[in-house]
């Protein structure tokens, strides 16, 4: 079968190359890959929400509460990093719930501006209590990751590449995980609700209910991906997390495409290389967000399914019809 | 007290006065459209900065400007319109997008053509109506304030007594109804983006003298907007007006009496109640997703 | 605007990149005759700033000053160090007041460009930066002394120690108009407004002077400010203060205070570009207004204690290239670089921890603003906060003039246990910060 071949090759060809990727690369240009890998786990949460047709402006405010959280665990409560950040992740999803009570009382458009009124709120409580968000400093000096040592690597976790193997490993663990509930009769029913939603009602599907289920776990890997940030750069405050940084992830999802499961996953890789490394590098200084802009307008306008449906047409031109699937696994 | 509560009462009438402008013009452009105009601010500050360069900088008369500004706004709005809004007319997200894009590249000619620094506007006149002692209007608010009286009426009689406004109206509601009565989409959502960019360019350009006129003024702007519209109900003028003028009088009174922090968690708040008890917002009926 | 496309689009680093292919070299090195000295011996000197974005204003203008002292200094031999002279090149890098780009940003000044000292806005974007200076052992320089903590021995806060010198103002005014006695305030919840706050009520508690209202704080994003003049007018005060605000926030402010009739003191950290509030106002109004930045064309600064080569003809300079760009940041980089030859040509090297020691020996340094100490223990755990004498500057008949230079040792030395109340009831000591 050619499928099987394609997996058996494709997925080693693939470890190999991420393995490999950062000792091709300048030392800021790994720095960007750590943000980049992070971001990966960001936006692919995100298409999970939107899976179930709503979208929300306040992913982002959502991996800050995990950011925020697992900050404050290691910092306050003395917890070892990695099970913090995985507790930063649950306090995430915990929030999430919390908002999905008023929050999934709306839809469409009305969730869009009501998720970015909550997020907001969020935002100003970490301003306003200074104790213990740090108000508009935010939190400094959070513990990283300790460092160790598995025989043939070394882990210290100041240089990017380490943290970029952690990050790589969890990611990797992450979007299996989403991929595999993304094919379960859940992730299925995911979908019903938003392109059937009064049938699947009908059919005595809790249409409510499976959006919250969307809602809280993308919002724990979003959790997540904030905690991989925090404890890389030892800082978290309310800034980092504002509508501007919710823009690109939007940017991100939509440029890319959200059919597929890599098409968000794409968009964040191009956009990002494009503004971090190559307007950087060619020196736009104040140009930049305006070749930004223009690079978004252009994709919407000439790629209106996004940067996914160009590696749908390769493969599909490459492996013949029908083999499109085969593509979106490979990736 | 009767001087505190008469001057917060002027106050909260001129914030009212252009957060209307702006909030209407941006329920204009979804009612019709039905896409989000994420770069409303940014003509918003668009409106300031012509009244920067023809009145600050070319020193041509202040009413002039302002009514270039409204003009030249209004145009790029059509611009938009129909550049990025009508090929993305099936495509609400995309849309979004390319505001956003439109955005970035509005900021970003007005740092290269400006500098980043905040731009100074000479004022236009410096009377101030003083009623008392501690109960004191500046006659440029009230510019802005007559200013947005008459076009809001304008635009009103506009909606109501014209066929025009009636055509808008019907596809505000059902566009596709509308469509099928010979409506033309086209025409609706031209006039409906040169009214609301002109009205979003209008309030920059009235305000320019009284606020820090620098690239970024547009996102303060675009916030309050979008909670005054939410309120409101989305689809809904009547609503935005109501609705801006409660946000105004609420957000002004809270800053009075505690601080200006605490006045932007309450407006927030409020937000979330209104949504909660009535998702749709005080206003709107359709369900526009 | 195509000529500032051209310098603000095309900079050296493009030329001297690898990635340069977009652009033919031949047609860019014409444009750009300062690419020249590239290939001498040149000290890289780093800039990490936000150069895009709200917070922009903070970074370019110094970069574009920091520009015009680079020329001087490299015209004149450049700097003279033990193995011969070396010009002197900026590398910018914009973090966008990110500190996630300020980590990218650091890493790639210190590891790929080999800088030998970098300059930063702080604020946000320090914690970030942090952990490339502790690793590394590169000399940074900050523009807020909050940054500062005992664990990072090699960040300075050599020009501007915001917000202390805010007591040299309080401590004037109330020398010289006695029967003033009562003030408000008005902040930004922000970084910077905070523990600016905290200093003015130390500095009015020890002037005797009484606040008649808690300071009211308000959003960043504040663009009105009619209410919050209503509010701090209600009381009738003596005194208004503005706080450390942005001119984004007091020329607005003015213009309320003068609209709704005030005529008393105002006193401010900032006051840039105020020929802008004069015609806003006017001179009666504006008569008497105290802050802490003068005009550097203001014949004071020709004294001999001043640590600043010629400061009349670089605030020319600077005012030509960029016309209405001028304010605090425009020189604060520049004078942290004098400060920084200095020391170089003294240690006889460019090496970040020579550099470090020969500008601390003793103790001492040569600030700006005359001879300073190395001084913060209290406020910041650590002596790396550059601080001595600063202007008190007062607007009379129009014109910003120097009224005389105070210490602010010598007030800490009085009132220090004021200023670490105040301090730590706004958790802005040292050891409170998260």
């Amino acid at each position: 079968m050619r499928n099987r071949a394609l997996h058996i090759i494709g997925w080693p060809a693939l470890a190999a190359a991420l393995i490999a990727l950062p000792y091709g690369l300048s030392f800021s240009q790994q720095e960007v890959l750590v943000f980049l890998t992070i971001n990966v786990l960001l936006v692919a949460s995100y298409r999970l929400l939107t899976l179930t047709g709503e979208w929300s402006l306040g992913h982002v405010v959502i991996m800050g509460v995990g950011a925020y959280a697992s900050a404050l665990y290691t910092k306050e409560l003395g917890i070892y990093v990695p099970i913090s950040m995985i507790l930063g992740a649950c306090t995430a999803a915990l929030v999430a719930m919390l908002l999905s009570f008023p929050l999934f009382r709306m839809k469409g458009f009305y969730f869009l501006i009501g998720s970015f009124a909550a997020g907001e709120i969020i935002r100003l409580l970490w301003k306003r209590f200074r104790d213990p968000f740090g108000g508009p400093k935010g939190i400094k000096k959070i513990d990283p990751m300790p460092d160790f040592d598995i025989g043939i690597y070394s882990f210290d976790f100041f240089e990017p590449i380490s943290y970029y193997y952690l990050a790589l490993v969890v990611v990797g663990i992450c979007l299996w995980i989403m991929w595999r509930i993304e094919r379960s009769p859940v992730g299925l029913t995911f979908h019903a609700v938003h392109w059937q939603d009064k049938l699947a009602e009908a059919a005595g599907v809790n249409v409510r209910a499976y959006r919250t289920l969307a809602f809280v776990i993308a919002s724990g890997f979003a959790g997540l991906s904030g905690a991989l940030l925090a404890h890389y750069i030892g800082t978290v405050n309310p800034n980092s997390f504002d509508i501007e940084m919710m823009v690109f992830v939007l940017t991100w999802a939509i440029v890319g495409g959200t059919a597929t499961f890599y098409g968000p996953i794409i968009g964040a890789i191009v956009l990002t290389i494009l503004n971090e490394v190559v307007l950087r590098e060619m020196g736009f200084e104040q140009m930049r967000p305006l070749i930004y802009g223009l690079l978004l307008i252009c994709s919407v306008l000439f790629l209106p399914k996004g940067l996914e449906s160009v590696v749908q047409k390769v493969l599909a031109r490459r492996n013949g019809s029908g083999a499109a699937a085969a593509g979106e696994e490979q990736a | 007290m009767v001087e505190l509560l008469a001057q917060t009462g002027l106050n909260a009438i001129y914030a009212a006065s252009y957060m209307s402008l702006v909030a209407v013009g941006l329920v204009l452009i979804f009612g019709v459209m039905g896409v989000i105009n994420f770069a409303h601010g940014e003509l918003f500050m668009l409106g300031a900065y012509t009244v920067v360069a023809l009145y600050a900088d070319f020193q041509l008369p202040f009413l002039f400007a302002v009514a270039v500004g409204l003009v030249f706004v209004g145009v790029v709005g059509l611009g938009m319109e129909r550049a990025l809004f009508r090929p993305l007319r099936d495509n609400p997200l995309g849309g979004l997008v390319a505001s956003i894009g439109f955005l970035m590249i509005l900021q970003a000619l007005a740092v290269m053509g400006f500098g980043v620094r905040m731009e100074h506007v000479p004022p236009v006149t410096q009377e101030v109506i003083v009623f008392s002692e501690k109960v004191r209007l500046a006659v440029p608010r009230l510019f802005v304030i007559v200013a947005a009286v008459v076009l809001l009426t304008a635009l009103w009689a506009f909606l109501k007594k014209t066929r025009f406004g009636w055509a808008l109206r019907a596809s505000a509601q059902d566009p596709e109804a509308a469509a099928l009565q010979g409506i033309s989409i086209n025409q609706t959502s031209r006039i409906a983006m040169f009214i609301g960019a002109g009205l979003a360019g209008i309030a920059g350009a009235l305000t320019a003298p009284l606020v820090s006129v620098n690239p970024y003024m547009g996102h303060s702007v675009i916030v309050s907007a979008f909670i005054v519209i939410i309120v409101g109900g989305i689809g809904s003028l009547e609503g935005a007006v109501v609705a801006a003028v409660a946000y105004a009088f609420v957000h002004t009174i809270v800053t009075t009496f505690w601080d200006g922090v605490i006045a932007d968690i309450v407006g927030l708040s409020l937000m979330l109640v209104v949504l909660i008890v009535k998702p749709t917002g005080l206003f709107g009926t359709a369900d526009r997703a | 605007m195509l000529t500032t496309i051209l310098k603000n689009g095309l900079t050296r680093r493009k030329l001297l990149g690898a990635t340069a292919a977009a652009v033919g070299s031949a047609a860019t090195a014409s444009l750009l005759p300062k690419a020249a000295f590239a290939a001498g011996k040149v000290i890289k000197i780093g800039f990490l700033a936000p150069l895009t974005g709200p917070v922009s204003a903070w970074g370019k203008p110094g970069l574009d000053g920091c520009q015009i002292w680079a020329e001087w200094v490299n015209a004149a031999g450049g700097i003279k160090l033990a193995d011969g002279n070396h010009m002197v090149e900026f590398i910018g890098y914009d973090n966008e007041y990110d500190p996630a780009k300020a980590r990218t940003g650091a890493t790639k000044l210190v590891r790929e460009d080999e800088v030998k000292f970098i300059m930063m806005l702080g604020g946000d974007t320090w914690p970030g930066a942090q952990p490339v200076a502790d690793t590394t052992g590169m000399l940074f320089s900050t523009l807020l002394p909050s940054d500062l903590s005992p664990d990072t021995t090699t960040l300075l806060a050599p020009a501007e120690v915001h917000p202390i010198y805010n007591v040299t103002g309080v401590e004037w005014l109330a020398e010289n108009k006695p029967d003033l006695k009562t003030a408000v305030m008005c902040a930004q919840d922000d970084a910077l407004g905070l523990p600016s706050v905290a200093t003015y009520l130390a500095a009015f508690e020890a002037a005797g002077i009484e606040m008649q209202d808690a300071p009211l704080l308000f959003d960043p994003a504040t663009t009105d400010f009619a209410p919050v003049v209503t509010k701090m007018l209600s009381t009738n005060p003596q005194i208004v203060c503005l706080d450390t605000a942005y001119s984004d926030y007091v020329h607005p402010i003015c213009e309320q205070l003068f609209q709704q009739g005030y005529k008393g003191q105002i006193i401010s950290c900032t006051a840039d570009f105020y020929e802008q509030i004069l015609e806003k106002t006017s001179v009666e109004f504006m008569e008497g207004f105290i802050f802490q930045f003068p005009d550097f064309d203001d014949p004071a600064l020709n004294a001999d204690f001043i640590n600043f080569q010629e400061p009349n003809r670089f605030y020319e300079e600077y005012s030509k290239r960029h016309p209405g760009e001028w304010g605090a940041v425009s020189w604060e980089y520049a004078s942290i670089m004098d400060l920084w030859r200095a020391a170089a040509e003294k240690a006889g090297s460019a090496e970040p921890d020579a550099v470090l020691a020969a500008m601390k020996e003793g103790g001492k340094g040569k600030h700006i603003f005359g001879d300073a100490e190395w001084w913060g223990k209290d406020l910041f755990g650590i002596d790396n906060a550059l601080v001595g004498n600063w202007p008190v500057v007062v607007i009379e008949s129009g014109k910003a003039r120097i009224k005389g230079f105070k210490s602010i040792p010598e007030w800490y030395a009085k009132h220090g246990d004021l200023m670490k109340k105040h301090m730590a009831a706004y958790g802005q000591m040292w050891n409170q910060r998260t």
